[in-house]
């Protein structure tokens, strides 16, 4: 038996794909499109979901938030204290943020007010405060932001400044100081970091105000039973737990992973639709051709091989370039059209970039149920084909 | 060397209609023997030359050709006799119109895969011989009828097979082009092949190199 790869096979292979240009170049484009359409909807629903599951560590144990006539309103800094006396509350901090719109670039800055002493609820932002002063951005009247909101104020000349424009009207120049980068790229583009009083000045909030307390606490097994607590102590105030939060960001996700999942079924039941066609039969002139091999010597398996080289040679073209199609798309242009379905909001949000998650088990599960459906389908009726009586096939 | 016993094929058309290709056919071919089969459109002949190769199986009867069963031999067995031992030259050609004359040449002995030295030589061997080998890169479906004929005997002759069947081989082709075939018959059988023919053309019935002609007439050997 001769074990080398048979190269006349696989020559005979590509010539019969090659005597049907138009036919394979439709099932070529077909099958690269549907496995683009397919990574492309798991790349950006990875991406984002990673960017997700990052957002949410950072979330704060316990947060408060001061309601009146049932709105979330300024909340007094003094229960500080009375929180940190909490058994098991580990630290409290008062924060000042809140969102500003920038109506000449149509989009919405995150700001945060830093008091450089305090402990910060996130790392990320420890870390920045510690690289920066921020007495001195104090003093000079400075801030310093995310990448995303450096390009917004260049491409609207605020090259050095920036005028914020306070509830009351009048202005506030406030000096750009320098540009932080950030893992998370959803959460941070569309932030500046500015010092606490300086915050406090733009949204003409009292000093003994903020906007929300976040209260870290040492066992998070405790979480719950601390919320309850500060909810007995401060019953006109909402006490937010970092799994409530997460639960209403991932109803999100999962309410736009809804809206994907019909895309991606869609694209599914395109290529099942194609898949039918093909194992429903075989044309006159393919059987006849089968019929011919056999009748040249052919054994079924023979038959086979040769069908098995076709279709393999076609659909692994597909996915290749369907991938690498998708690959580009979502991770070089930001996957225009797809990428706003999960965000949403793209025109109040300054630009973000997925982050580039390589993830194999995606890869395959494409590869899965493109590769070796469409081989299978090309298969089942070259086999039915191969096993009826020769004669009869050529008669 | 080639013994039809017995030999019937009824084709089942549906349920509640057959139809008996040949009934009860028995004959025996000697080695280097050219037998014609003649008879009209559906007389059978077409049937008793597939059921030789076997491209179909007997309802009843067997085929044995050198001792080897070959009606009882499974797909892949039979599939394997044909490629050593039979060269098929078919009414209409069977070629791939949209191959090259050597890809259609080449096509009995992919299975194989021979080394590269040895399908060259093959190749312009039957080339040569088939007077095809200036054609050898050309489409099929360019070539004139008398081309895709010398194409089709090369084809059938590319792995030297001892036994040649050829159903109505000049059916397609104008007088000039007949007696080329026949010329290139005879040649076949100078080399001691043992050969099949079924035709109704009268060119055959004359020719001194044929050792029998025998009449098929409503499936049965007359």
């Amino acid at each position: 038996m001769n074990n080398k790869i048979n190269l006349y096979l696989i020559e005979f292979a590509i010539n019969s794909l090659l005597r049907q240009k138009l036919k394979n170049s439709f099932i070529l484009i077909i099958f690269t499109f549907l496995t683009f359409l397919i990574s492309s909807v798991f790349f950006v629903s990875n991406s984002i979901k990673h960017e997700l599951n990052t957002t949410l560590k950072t979330l704060p144990d316990i947060t408060i938030q001061k309601l009146k006539a049932g709105r979330h309103h300024n909340i007094n800094t003094e229960i500080v204290d009375d929180l940190i006396n909490i058994a098991g509350v580990e630290d409290a901090v008062a924060r000042v943020w809140g969102f500003y719109f920038f109506e000449n670039a149509g989009v919405n800055f995150s700001i945060i007010g830093i008091d450089e002493f305090e402990n910060q609820y996130k790392d990320s932002i420890n870390k920045i405060t510690k690289e920066n002063d921020f007495s001195k951005l104090l003093d000079s009247s400075s801030m310093i932001v995310g990448e995303g909101v450096k390009k917004i104020l260049d491409e609207n000349y605020y090259k050095e400044y920036f005028n914020f424009i306070k509830p009351d009207g009048t202005f506030k120049r406030v000096n750009l100081a320098g540009v932080f980068k950030s893992s998370l790229n959803l959460e941070a583009n569309d932030t500046i970091l500015m010092p606490k009083e300086l915050a406090q000045e733009i949204f003409q909030l009292e000093e003994d105000k903020a906007t929300d307390i976040v209260v870290k606490v040492a066992n998070p097994e405790e979480i719950l039973t601390i919320a309850s607590k500060i909810k007995l102590m401060y019953p006109d105030s909402r006490v937010i737990t970092n799994k409530d939060l997460e639960i209403s960001y991932q109803n999100i996700f999962d309410y736009k992973s809804g809206l994907f999942l019909s895309l991606f079924v869609i694209s599914l039941f395109t290529f099942f639709i194609i898949v039918y066609d093909k194992i429903s039969g075989l044309s006159s002139e393919e059987k006849k051709e089968i019929g011919i091999l056999k009748a040249l010597g052919w054994k079924i398996e023979d038959v086979l091989k040769e069908k098995f080289y076709e279709s393999f040679i076609i659909s692994f073209l597909g996915f290749v370039f369907g991938l690498l199609s998708a690959l580009t798309f979502v991770y070089i242009f930001n996957a225009p059209l797809l990428s706003n379905i999960f965000t949403g909001y793209s025109q109040l949000k300054t630009d973000f970039s997925l982050p580039f998650i390589m993830d194999f088990n995606t890869i395959f599960l494409v590869f899965f149920i493109t590769v070796p459906v469409y081989i299978a389908a090309t298969i089942i009726p070259s086999w039915r084909a191969s096993t009826i009586e020769t004669d009869k096939v050529l008669r | 060397m080639i013994q039809l016993k017995n030999l019937t094929k009824v084709f089942e058309i549906n349920k509640n209609n057959k139809v008996t290709a040949i009934k009860d056919v028995n004959l025996n071919i000697k080695k280097g023997e050219l037998v014609v089969l003649k008879g009209s459109s559906g007389s059978g002949k077409s049937t008793i030359l597939s059921l030789l190769a076997g491209l179909s199986k007997p309802t009843t009867g067997e085929v044995i050709i050198n001792n080897d069963r070959v009606s009882k031999l499974p797909d892949n067995f039979a599939a394997l006799f044909r490629r050593e031992k039979i060269g098929f030259i078919f009414q209409k050609y069977n070629l791939i119109p949209t191959l090259s004359v050597r890809e259609n040449i080449l096509m009995p002995l992919i299975p194989d895969n021979p080394s590269n030295e040895k399908v060259e030589t093959l190749l312009n061997s039957v080339m040569k011989r088939f007077k095809i080998e200036h054609k050898k890169e050309a489409m099929v479906k360019n070539l004139s009828g008398g081309e895709q004929q010398r194409v089709a005997i090369a084809r059938s002759q590319v792995n030297n097979p001892n036994i040649i069947v050829a159903d109505e081989p000049t059916a397609n082709l104008d007088k000039d082009l007949s007696l080329h075939f026949i010329d290139i018959l005879k040649e076949l059988k100078n080399e001691n092949k043992t050969i099949v023919v079924a035709t109704h053309d009268p060119l055959f019935f004359e020719l001194d190199f044929v050792d029998r002609v025998i009449e098929v007439r409503n499936g049965e050997l007359v």
